[in-house]
């Protein structure tokens, strides 16, 4: 298999397998995660196949056209970014999958998370290798709506409800600023092909020098830092843990809140070695490191720390990609993208763990918590590995990238001179004290000190294998990455730095490097760090007390406001504009038909008069005529229901005949079945109508309702008497295509049929979903409308 | 509407308008006919069983998920539209085969027809939804 295939199906695979869960999920009963984890196995699997390639330093790219007259193409661009995020998609993916088999209770509604969950990882999985920009946005987005649904999985909880909307908010939106940036990006290069632009100097050139330069980058850039919750937009990141655990260690920390880091990754080549890069993706970087990682202190949900403790963790991968100067574009690049996998190995770990301690002890309050080392001892050890990393503690992985981090901060610091030379490192250290801080506060919180005497079951004790394995694989991992840099640094760093700065790159990552200014750094945050700890509940109080005083201090306050007032202005327009009753709905719409056309009508009203009108009409279609007008009248008139309904289905039959009359067997045809089902549905209705049938009717609405209704009457039959001389001068008609093509391109003798099915099948196809839609509307309108009384 | 001569009529008529509209649909494509319209006059008898015999009589031994059709139906209907793309075609690509078979002499398949059978089951399960979640409606 070539490795565009491969990567093909392991993409598309997880929906398709997906898509036959529930049927999976009859045979398989409870044990249908592991289906689903076989899933995600397959995925890894079909991206390592394509790996081997990419570690030899090449690329793959290959396209399919999707829309040719537009330029865009279905295309996969296969480099060591791309690689190293499939892996740790589908690689978290697996983890996750198994471990929710003893998470998740057997009772809860399995194979809607489990699809879920797939869809989650095709898409991610899709986001990663595409090479188009509005395929990746495509793919993006539908990463961003399966978050929605896994967040909102509780869907009678408010607060998931509350999260899920807040998400979809915020990353959907940013989301369609990224859009418009790529369409600006188009604009001014032409291509909606990444690995085009990246590869051709020229173009970057053009770019670097264009007016719109900045649009582009910034407008990208807000959809990045939406779905990394960075800067003001970290708010939803903490509400989304409302999620079950698993789906907040898969997507909130390992994996879909890296998307925006990916996005920065990918358009590095293109936008880096600018100082508006330096400024926007650092800086904002910067600022949500510092903010989020003494947020975090307030926090005494285990997950809430993790959330915010994984903005901040988000904001130094921005920070090292932002690290960029003319001559250096990628200063940062290698520690970052070290750093990005380690994350993604400690975090998840670390959610791993919150996830055990909360199934075991029914709590994610860190204040009721504490002692639990010695009923959890394993938990213990893996959330210490974890923790540890986390902060920074040798030999383990996070050593090593933060070590890379401050050197990378030095350099920048360095590069640019004057105060920053001390500033960059100086706030480079302060985010790794609150880092610090944190990690300790969740080891000693939960684990250490004396276990409370109340507000604990009797009984803990560490999970069964399901949830422990992957946690401690994870764990392994981390210790592995800690003592021997060199495997992830030569399968995944290397080949991904490599890709982002276009270029071989040899990189070499050691535990010891003698005294250096970074590992003075590490020990300067260690002991500040120790310090902090100290006043960690002091810290913690004083940002509640200041959180009291000043609630508008807040991006959340803002968020709330705003939505609240979009709530009221909405349900007020909708009041006025549908205050109930059919009948209005059917008045305004009919007299706006009117207007429409009252104006064509009064400016043309002089060429509107045939000239050569023929009034020659057959007997037979006289006769026709006659009865259909008779038929009208007397569904007008009849006093009653069914003889009403029954007058009225005999114009409708009478309008097939006319069709049959004039050769068109299939509009007859087609008439004659759904006036016959209208007539039907008309029966079935009349035995819920109140049986006052054109009683009370007064005198005014009569006189309106007839005065639309000839106005409209007037209206079709001006546009009729136009339309059937023939065809207006400038058109020509287009039966003839149809009927010379029909057979010869499309294989059928039936020209609707094949205009239907072949020629238009596109309307067709969405005509039908639109049915679909509708079919779904009318259940819902029916079954939800029990839930408001 | 529950007379006994509308119910002997539906009667008789049930299996000979199934017949009849399966083949609309398979004829469809060289003569008057296709899913759509296939589909209403399926939908129709439908109906007409369920106002003849009433919903819940029927629906105590006959209650398909008229959803499940139409899901079907719009999956069929696309899987033939991105299915020419998995051929290097182009979306929507209609494709026309000539197969001799005992009995039946020349058969014309084209991959059209299995967009037209989409259609059909959208239809009636469209429909038929609608019409049923109204009807239950109390």
């Amino acid at each position: 298999m070539d490795s565009f295939t491969a990567i093909t199906l392991a993409v598309f695979l997880p929906f398709i397998l997906a898509g036959i869960l529930p049927a999976v999920e009859k045979l398989l009963k409870d044990k249908i995660g592991w289906y689903a984890s076989a899933v995600a196995f397959l995925s890894l699997l079909l991206v390592a196949q394509a790996a081997p390639e990419i570690i030899h330093g090449g690329t793959i790219q290959k396209s399919i056209e999707w829309i040719p007259s537009l330029g865009i193409n279905f295309s996969f661009y296969v480099d060591g970014l791309s690689v190293m995020f499939g892996f740790i998609v589908s690689g978290i993916g697996v983890i996750i999958m198994s471990y929710s088999n003893g998470y998740m209770s057997k009772k809860e509604d399995l194979p809607r998370y489990y699809q879920q969950l797939l869809f989650f990882m095709g898409s991610m999985l899709g986001m990663v290798f595409s090479a188009n920009t509005i395929q990746l946005f495509i793919f993006w987005e539908l990463t961003s709506i399966t978050s929605f649904m896994l967040i909102g999985y509780w869907r009678n909880r408010p607060m998931s409800v509350y999260g899920a909307t807040k998400s979809l908010l915020i990353t959907a939106t940013g989301g369609l600023f990224m859009l418009a940036g790529f369409l600006v990006l188009h604009a001014i290069t032409g291509t909606f092909d990444i690995p085009t632009i990246m590869h051709s100097e020229s173009i970057k050139e053009i770019l670097h020098g264009h007016d719109l330069f900045l649009a582009a980058l910034i407008l990208i850039f807000i959809g990045a830092a939406s779905k990394s919750a960075q800067g003001p937009f970290y708010i939803w990141l903490p509400n989304a843990m409302e999620a079950p655990t698993p789906v907040s260690a898969f997507l909130h920390s390992a994996t879909m809140v890296k998307a925006g880091i990916y996005l920065i990754a990918r358009i590095h080549p293109i936008f880096s070695g600018t100082e508006a890069w330096f400024i926007l993706v650092s800086g904002i970087g910067i600022f949500t490191m510092l903010l989020a990682g003494f947020l975090a202190f307030r926090q005494t949900d285990i997950k809430g720390i993790l959330a915010y403790s994984t903005i901040s963790q988000l904001a130094y991968l921005m920070t090292m990609y932002g690290y960029t100067t003319h001559h250096e574009p990628g200063i940062g690049v290698a520690a970052a993208t070290f750093h990005l996998l380690n994350h993604a190995t400690f975090k998840a770990c670390l959610f791993l763990v919150a996830g055990i301690v909360a199934h075991e002890t029914a709590t994610r309050d860190i204040t009721k918590m504490g002692g639990l080392r010695k009923e959890m001892p394993i938990t213990f050890i893996v959330a210490v590995i974890g923790a540890l990393s986390m902060a920074g503690i040798p030999p383990l992985n996070g050593f090593l990238s933060k070590e890379m981090f401050y050197e990378s901060s030095v350099e920048m610091g360095h590069l640019l001179g004057g105060p920053w030379s001390i500033l960059i490192p100086a706030l480079a250290v302060l985010g790794g004290v609150f880092t610090f801080a944190y990690s300790i506060k969740l080891i000693d919180g939960i684990f250490l000190g004396k276990r409370p005497s109340k507000g604990l079951p009797d009984h803990i004790h560490d999970p069964s294998m399901i949830m422990l394995a992957p946690a401690i694989f994870l764990a392994g991992l981390i210790i592995l990455f800690g003592l021997v840099p060199s495997i992830p640094v030569h399968y995944f760093v290397g080949p991904t730095v490599s890709g982002i700065l276009l270029e071989e790159t040899h990189l070499h990552v050691k535990l010891w490097h003698g005294i250096t200014t970074p590992l003075i750094m590490t020990i300067v945050t260690f002991a500040l760090g120790i310090l902090t700890y100290t006043q960690y509940s002091k810290i913690a109080d004083w940002q509640d007390r200041f959180n009291a005083r000043f609630p508008w201090i807040s991006v959340n306050y803002y968020y709330d406001a705003t939505v609240e007032n979009a709530k009221n202005i909405t349900s007020k327009f909708s009041n006025r504009m549908q205050p109930g009753p059919v009948k209005n709905y059917v008045v305004a719409l009919l007299l706006l038909f009117i207007a429409m056309f009252a104006i064509p009508v009064i400016l043309l009203a002089s060429s509107l008069v045939p000239h050569n009108l023929n009034f020659d009409v057959p007997l037979y279609e006289s006769i026709i005529f006659l009865f259909m007008i008779v038929s009208a009248l007397g569904a007008a008139l009849l006093p009653r229901y069914i003889p009403a309904i029954i007058s009225l289905s005999g114009l409708g039959y009478l309008v097939a005949l006319l069709f049959i009359y004039l050769q068109a067997p299939d509009l007859a045809l087609t008439q004659v079945l759904v006036e016959t089902l209208s007539t039907i549905i008309f029966l079935l209705a009349i035995v819920k109508i109140p049986q006052k049938f054109r009683e009370h009717v007064p005198s005014t609405t009569l006189v309106r309702d007839l005065l639309i209704s000839v106005t409209i009457a007037a209206i079709i039959f001006i546009m009729l008497i136009n339309a059937t001389p023939g065809i207006v001068p400038p058109f020509e008609s287009l039966s003839h295509y149809f009927v010379e093509k029909s057979l010869s391109l499309a294989g059928g003798h039936n020209i609707v049929n094949v205009i239907i099915v072949d020629f238009r099948g596109y309307d067709t196809l969405g005509e039908i979903s639109v049915l679909c839609l509708a079919a779904f509307g009318v259940y819902n309108l029916i079954n939800s409308r029990g839930d408001d009384e | 509407m529950t007379t006994l001569i509308t119910k002997t009529i539906t009667k008789i008529c049930l299996p000979l308008v199934i017949l009849f509209s399966i083949s609309l649909l398979l004829a469809g494509h060289n003569n008057p006919g296709g899913g759509f319209i296939g589909g209403v006059l399926f939908a129709s008898v439908i109906a007409l069983t369920y106002v003849a015999y009433g919903l819940d009589y029927i629906k105590s031994f006959f209650d398909p998920d008229w959803g499940n059709w139409f899901g079907f139906g719009l999956l069929l209907a696309s899987v033939t539209a991105f299915g020419a793309i998995a051929f290097s075609h182009n979306f929507f690509r209609s494709a026309v085969e000539f197969v001799h078979l005992p009995f039946f002499g020349e058969i014309e398949l084209v991959s059209a027809g299995l967009f037209d059978i989409g259609v059909y089951f959208v239809v009636i399960g469209g429909l038929l939804s609608i019409f049923k979640n109204v009807g239950d409606d109390k």
